[in-house]
């Protein structure tokens, strides 16, 4: 099970403590949607090799 | 075969994101299909609207979000048909028909 | 045939009704549908919106609240983060839904 955490902002305290539960024992990858000028195409790339892509606020 | 993306949207705040994620699934040969509800709706009035249209092989709105946000249900914003003003179970089929899920 | 599960997430009290009725929407699709309402406490659930926490009930989906004010006010499921997070991890798709 890879996961994909996309972060809208920074992660809170909440969601940081939510990704550390759901990771935990699996693969994951990240992606910081927050960014001034997001690289769609590598976005694209990591959800579509991971098995789920959770979006964080 | 490039794997199908459903989009979820949810948030008024990332049709940019929309856009440009739908560009870039849609070069690699994807299948996309977005579907907004609630405050999101109002993303069918954004002027690139027509364009997420023309770019994504399915787009949808909730029709009683939509409503619920003060627009009229006869004012079928453009790009889309009177048919793709739907309900959540637009929602439903992006989970089950499609091979990645994202929500914004 | 293996049901979806799926659970949404509420941080913003101005859009915790309406993802409710996001919910209710994929339990009618015959998902296993689950919401939380976060962070924030939602004003008192009208007939209409306490009959649509009923439905989703009875298709074995439910709303759970983080907030005990939630959970006095409108019969919500308690819920700690721990307990959220463990329930995330069996979940098919999780939806952080709306705005902060």
């Amino acid at each position: 099970m890879k996961i994909l955490n996309v972060y809208r902002s920074e992660p809170d305290e909440t969601v940081k403590k939510l990704v550390e539960i759901v990771t935990r024992d699996r693969e994951s990858d990240s992606f910081d949607l927050a960014d001034a000028s997001p690289d769609y195409d590598a976005l694209v790339d990591k959800i579509f090799a991971a098995d789920q892509t959770i979006c964080w606020w | 075969m490039a794997k199908s993306l459903g989009i979820f949207v949810t948030n008024p705040d990332n049709f940019a994101h929309v856009l440009g994620i739908t560009k870039a699934a849609k070069a690699k040969g994807s299948k996309v299909k977005v579907f907004f509800t609630w405050t999101a709706t109002h993303n069918a009035k954004d002027p690139a609207f027509p364009e997420l249209c023309e770019l994504a092989d399915e787009v949808s709105i909730c029709v009683d979000s939509y409503k619920k946000q003060g627009y009229d249900i006869e004012d079928v914003p453009q790009g889309l048909t009177s048919k793709e003003m739907a309900t959540q179970a637009q929602h439903g089929i992006i989970i089950e028909d499609y091979d990645c899920y994202l929500s914004l | 045939m293996e049901y979806k599960k799926v659970c949404f997430m509420y941080r913003n009290k101005d859009y915790a009704v309406d993802g409710m009725r996001s919910a209710l929407g994929l339990a009618v699709e015959n998902m296993y549908s689950y919401g939380v309402v976060m962070d924030s406490e939602m004003e008192q659930l009208d007939e209409h919106n306490l009959e649509s926490l009923e439905m989703l009930r009875d298709m074995e989906g439910d709303i759970y609240s983080t907030v005990p004010a939630n959970v006095d006010k409108n019969g919500l499921e308690p819920i700690d983060i721990e307990e959220l997070g463990e329930k995330l991890r069996d979940m098919d798709i999780i939806v952080p839904y709306g705005q902060k």
